[in-house]
Parts: structure tokens; C-alpha cells; sequence
């Protein structure tokens, strides 16, 4: 078993440099680039872009730039003794016992061309509203999906079940973008039940995450909470709606396999009440399967919804994402596409994992 | 087997039958003698066919391109055309039947700015939209297939590192990297989206013709063929590829209803095609601005139009994923 585990985590590893290259790559081939916000500045000079390039190491061949980002490299010495740090060590160790501090691999995923603030710190602040929209949105679809296919899977053919098939085929042709225009088209504008955006009513809360909002939310907890809940109804809904269909399918299916099994008929034939033959003998083999596609929906709880946060401007992951898009942020985009793919494998990993330890059918050698 | 009944003339004693009656009978014989049986497509059509949700999805899929091709030709105004340009009004103008008049322009309203008329754009947009991505979803299942079929029948350490690119792929956000690569691979135009939705789209089709690859390489046929002499290419192309066909077809048919949301999300985000070319996505690009003012009939019949495709492109899914199993008795 743990010779598995330890050969899975060590095949993650190639993966995830080849990750590294393609995103180094694919932003190296990208026009815009560091020193694009001066071709409208006419008082900057040549030689002082030429002084910015060997500055930030731009004026260095590729190979170098890339071990430079990667960590492995360190920036202040030239020649063969690149690969050792200030403290004398290889600089690819952890800082504290005598590494370098540059770099991905030591946390480092340099400054933000917008706004100049460190790229660990601009992707922080969106996290929480991020986990706060997705998280709400996951637990939500999650029990519901789970229910809806549990009792679909019991009544097979019935009345609940044909409606939940119609809805999942509706449901998964339904584009995010589309449900949330919709729906702020009706309830935000028509209706006017809810607000049409954004993650607080500027007029009455401060900004999110600031100390004021802290103390605000001490003071009267209450407003904050139904102010945030007021704001959270749409776009969780949106994305209910939307990955329901999906995951209310697999439960349906995965408990309509393990209700064919033939332990399920031993029970039943032995006179084991139908509730407990659902709940204990069916559901916890169906939950196998369910497990493992729970896991794999974790990175989405961080990266969050591109589409619902920019629909409802929600300050979050996906919307940083446009928005540093939009204005060529290199190094927030990078940041951003490492910590999503770096997820995705985590989550494949745990996922394959966690299906190992609970199917000892699966063979590990 | 209602169809295939051969008519039997039980009902009438025999000493009763006329030579000509005899005669009828030895023909209707002779007839089912004659019977050819049906070949592996046939079968499926007739399962097919019997699958009334993957009929009607095929029809509105079809239909869907039927307007797509016919209708933009007898259309009287182009996209840029302002169909009643004396009444200016800004956030456009709600569809002729809703406020009772009944004019056969304004069908789905106007929209906001601009004063496009919706049924246009939405009639156009069919055009660049299915035509995206078909011939996206072709690229990526030609890619896909070669990839996953190489790595499947040879195995090995090739096998590893092929399917460890394809792990790296799908590890990156797909979107994502469709947004990043659009804005600074030229953007706006549909050529560009096509290819980008292409060649970045193919990691899932490997991966399935991969698996089939593996168990079908370890058949007798396979075996066989290369005992014969039978070189590499033509056992891949030949013998186990046309086994493996079905559920290659039925995961392209889905990719196509995927591309076409893709790609409608992209260009409403304004990285996909450029709205002088219109799609259903970046026709509703815009109306999240005028939706305050009441402006529904802008984002609802584009959308409409993704959603009613995507449907019927997804029951026709289902309908080939039974028909093509041979071990479905439909």
C-alpha cells in the first residue's frame, strides 16, 4: 500500500514540471510582457528599459529565466555557481536550511504589473471570497445531489426520477453565463428581490476583508450575515443549478449498481427492512465511487467560478483571472494557473489514493 | 421484430388454398430465403431510431443547422441593418409580438446600443457557432484518436510519458488556458478560436481510445493480423480502430454540444470571436449592461438557441451510446 502511495506521488512529479514548462511557455509566447506599460510613456528612454530588463534578469537566455522562476537558480551569482545560494548550499533547498528564497519553489511567484503588490498576496485576498461562494454552493449541491439521486435510484423509473432525468438533461445544456443573466434579469432587475452584484451593499457594510468590515461584523453580526446571504443567493444558485445535474447522475447510477448486487438481494431475501438494506447495505458500497468524485471537485473550491464571479462580480479567483487577463498580469496569471493545476493533481492523487484504501479490490502492486 | 414478420396465411385451411395461393406463398418463401441479414450500422440505425428522445435531439440538431444554412440567405437585412431606424430608442426595442403589433421583423426584439435586430444575430450565430465547433470537435478527435491509439497499442514507457503530457494537459484549467491563449494568440478571429478549442481539446478522446486500445490489442484478431505481417499502422488503423469506433463516436458528439458552450463563454467574456462575426456567445456579450433596464429578449434568444442545441446534440448522445452497443436490446 504504501509502495502505491509513495509510486503515485513520485509519477506526480514529472507532471507537474511539465505543468511548470507549459505555463512558463505558454505565457513566454504571450505579446505584452513586462516592459509593455512603457511603450506609451515617452519619457522613459531606452537605456533605461535596457537598465529594467537586466534588473528583473529579462536580458538573460530562456533556459536561465526559467530556472531562475523555477527556484533552482540563484539570480545573484553567474556561471556554474547559479545552482548555489547565498548560504553556500544547492539553491534548490527550502531557505531555512540554507537554500535560496527565490523562486516558485520557495513560495515565491514575484510582484503583480498592476498594482506592484507580491502575487502570494493579490491571489490571498481572493481566496476567502472564493471559498465563501463555492464552499456555500458545494455543500449545497452536494446534499441535494446526493438525496435527489439516492431517492432516484430507489424509486428507479418512478415519477421523482423521470423528473430528475429531465432536469439533469436541462440542467447540463444550461450555460452558467446564460442561467445568471437570466436570473438577474429576473429577480435582481424585475423583481428586485435581490441585489445584482457584488459580495456587500457598499452603501451600508465596509469593504470586505478590511479590519472596519471586521469590526463591523462584530458589532452586528447579523446585518453582515444577511447582508452577505442577500448577496450570495443568486450566484450560489447559478452554480447549483448548473453542476446538480452532473453529480445527482453519478449518485443515481452509482447507487442503482450497488442496489444490483447480490448482496443486496441476500439481505433482502433475509428479511433486512428496505431502509436498512438502503442505507447500510447499498448506500455504503455506492459511496465509494461518490467519494472519489467528491474529491476531484476540490480545486474547484479554490479557483472558483470564472463565470458566476464575473456575472456577479463577485471579488474572487475566477474573476482574478479575467481581470489579470485583461491587463497582461503575467505573474498573477501564472500564480494563478499553478496553484489550479497544482490542485488538480493534488486532487487526482488523493482521489486515487482514497479509492485504493477503500476498494481492496483495486490491485496496488 | 415487428417489422421483419413475414406474412403467413394460417387463417385459411389448406384444402382451400388456390395454385395461385400456393404460388403467393412460395413467393413470400423464396422472399425470406432471400433475406440478407443486417450488418453491424444497420442495426444500430434501427435501435436508433426506436430511442424517441435521440430521434427528436437529432431533429433539433439537424433543424438547427438547416437554419443555420437556409435562413441567413433570405433574410432581408444584414447584421449591421437597424430595422425601423426613426424610433431611436437605446436599450432597444422588446419583440413585435409582446407589445401586440405582430410585424415580421423585431421577432425576437432589438438590442441595446446598436439596435441590432436579435433574430438576425441569433440566425448568423447558428452559422459561426456550429460550424466552430464541428470542425473543432474534428481536430481534436483526429488528434486524440492517433494519440491515444499509439500510446494504447504500444504501451510501455512510451505509453507512460504520453499519458503523463495528457495528465499535464488536463491538469491545467482548460478555460483558463483558452482565455490566455485567445487574447494573445489573435483573438476576435474564428479561425483562431477553432483551432485553440482544436488542439487543446483532445485530452479526454485520447485517454478513451487509449483504454480501448489497451483491451482490444490483446485479442486473437490482433494476434492474428500480426502473425500475418500485418505492419503496426495498418493493425492500429484497420483492425482495432473500426472496433473501438462507438464510443469515439458518441464522446464527439457530445464534444461538439461542449464546444459549442465553450466557445459561447469566451466570446462572452469578448476572448472568442469578434462581434462583427456573430456567435451566440458574443451576441450576448453586451447585454448584461442593459439587463437593469428590462432588456430580457437580448440575452434570453441567443441563449435559448445554445440551450435548445445543446440538448438535442446531448440526447442524440444518448440515443448513439445505446444504439452503437451491440449488447443493447433496444
Amino acid at each position: 500500500m504504501s509502495r502505491y502511495i509513495v509510486r503515485r506521488v513520485i509519477g506526480a512529479i514529472p507532471v507537474l514540471f511539465f505543468i511548470s514548462f507549459m505555463i512558463y511557455g505558454i505565457l513566454l509566447i504571450a505579446p505584452g510582457g513586462p516592459e509593455a506599460r512603457f511603450a506609451q510613456n515617452p519619457k522613459i528612454t531606452a537605456a533605461q528599459i535596457e537598465a529594467f530588463r537586466k534588473r528583473w534578469g529579462l536580458d538573460q537566455p530562456l533556459p536561465v529565466q526559467y530556472c531562475r522562476w523555477l527556484g533552482a537558480c540563484n539570480p545573484d551569482h553567474t556561471g556554474l555557481a547559479v545552482f548555489i545560494s547565498d548560504q553556500g548550499l544547492p539553491n534548490v533547498l527550502p531557505s531555512f536550511i540554507g537554500g535560496g528564497d527565490n523562486g516558485i519553489l520557495h513560495g515565491d511567484l514575484g510582484f503583480s504589473i498592476r498594482d506592484g503588490r507580491p502575487v502570494t498576496i493579490v491571489i490571498g485576498e481572493r481566496i476567502i471570497p472564493t471559498v465563501i461562494l463555492a464552499g456555500t454552493a458545494w455543500v449545497i449541491w452536494l446534499t441535494v445531489a446526493l438525496l435527489a439521486g439516492m431517492y432516484a435510484a430507489v424509486r428507479r423509473y418512478g415519477l421523482f426520477d423521470s423528473a430528475l432525468t429531465i432536469g439533469s438533461y436541462i440542467g447540463l445544456a444550461l450555460p452558467t453565463f446564460w442561467l445568471g443573466i437570466m436570473l438577474l434579469t429576473i429577480f435582481a432587475s424585475g423583481l428586485k428581490w435581490f441585489p445584482a452584484g457584488g459580495m456587500w451593499s457598499a452603501r451600508d457594510v465596509p469593504i470586505f476583508g478590511s479590519p472596519e468590515y471586521w469590526a463591523f461584523a462584530g458589532q452586528q453580526p447579523l446585518t453582515a450575515l444577511f447582508d452577505l446571504g442577500t448577496h450570495l443567493v443568486l450566484p450560489v444558485f447559478t452554480l447549483v443549478v448548473v453542476s446538480i445535474a452532473g453529480d445527482s447522475r453519478f449518485v443515481r447510477a452509482a447507487m442503482l449498481d450497488s442496489l444490483g448486487q447480490d448482496y443486496v438481494r441476500t439481505a433482502r431475501a433475509k428479511g433486512v427492512s428496505e431502509r436498512r438494506v438502503v442505507m447500510k447495505h447499498a448506500f455504503r458500497n455506492a459511496l465509494l465511487p461518490i467519494v472519489t468524485n467528491i474529491g476531484l471537485e476540490i480545486p474547484f473550491l479554490f479557483t472558483g467560478a470564472i463565470v458566476t464571479e464575473t456575472i456577479f462580480s463577485w471579488p474572487g479567483m475566477g474573476r482574478l483571472a479575467i481581470e489579470a487577463t485583461n491587463s497582461f498580469d503575467y505573474p498573477v496569471l501564472m500564480g494563478i494557473f499553478l496553484i489550479a493545476a497544482l490542485l488538480t493533481v493534488f486532487a487526482n492523487l488523493v482521489a486515487d489514493i482514497l479509492y485504493a484504501i477503500v476498494d481492496p479490490r483495486i490491485s496496488y502492486g | 421484430m415487428a417489422d421483419g414478420q413475414r406474412p403467413r396465411a394460417s387463417g385459411s385451411p389448406v384444402s382451400s388454398l388456390s395454385p395461385a395461393d400456393l404460388e403467393a406463398i412460395e413467393d413470400t418463401l423464396d422472399y425470406e430465403v432471400q433475406l440478407e441479414s443486417l450488418n453491424q450500422w444497420q442495426l444500430a440505425w434501427r435501435r436508433f431510431k426506436k430511442h424517441r428522445l435521440a430521434v427528436v435531439g437529432s431533429g433539433i440538431f439537424l433543424g438547427m443547422v438547416a437554419v443555420a444554412v437556409i435562413v441567413p440567405i433570405f433574410l432581408p437585412y444584414s447584421a449591421t441593418t437597424i430595422p425601423q431606424p426613426d424610433k431611436i430608442v437605446y436599450a432597444g426595442r422588446p419583440p413585435s409580438w409582446a407589445s401586440g403589433s405582430w410585424s415580421p421583423f423585431l421577432l425576437m426584439g432589438e438590442t441595446g446600443r446598436l439596435q441590432r435586430d436579435v433574430f438576425e444575430l441569433v440566425v448568423n450565430g447558428a452559422r459561426l457557432s456550429l460550424l466552430i465547433s464541428v470542425l473543432a470537435t474534428t481536430i481534436s478527435v483526429l488528434i486524440g484518436t492517433i494519440w491515444g491509439g499509439v500510446a494504447g497499442y504500444f504501451g510501455g514507457f512510451l505509453d507512460t510519458v504520453m499519458m503523463r503530457i495528457v495528465d499535464a494537459i488536463l491538469s491545467l484549467p482548460l478555460l483558463f488556458v483558452i482565455l490566455v491563449a485567445s487574447k494573445f494568440l489573435g483573438s476576435g478571429n474564428w479561425v483562431s478560436v477553432t483551432l485553440i478549442f482544436g488542439l487543446l481539446g483532445w485530452g479526454g478522446i485520447s485517454r478513451l481510445v487509449r483504454s480501448q486500445f489497451l483491451t482490444l490489442r490483446e485479442e486473437a484478431f490482433v494476434d492474428a493480423a500480426r502473425a500475418v505481417g500485418v505492419s503496426d499502422a495498418r493493425i492500429i488503423f484497420r483492425h482495432i480502430l473500426p472496433n473501438s469506433l462507438s464510443p469515439i463516436i458518441v464522446s464527439a458528439t457530445l464534444s461538439i454540444a461542449g464546444v459549442i458552450v465553450g466557445e459561447a463563454f469566451v466570446s462572452y467574456l469578448g476572448f472568442g470571436v469578434d462581434v462583427s462575426q456573430p456567435t451566440w456567445g458574443n451576441v450576448l456579450s453586451n447585454s448584461l449592461e442593459f439587463v437593469t433596464q428590462g432588456n430580457w429578449w437580448w440575452p434570453f434568444f441567443p441563449g435559448a438557441a445554445i440551450v435548445l442545441t445543446v440538448l438535442g446534440i446531448n440526447f442524440m448522445g444518448d440515443g448513439l451510446r445505446d444504439a452503437l452497443d451491440p449488447r443493447s436490446r433496444l
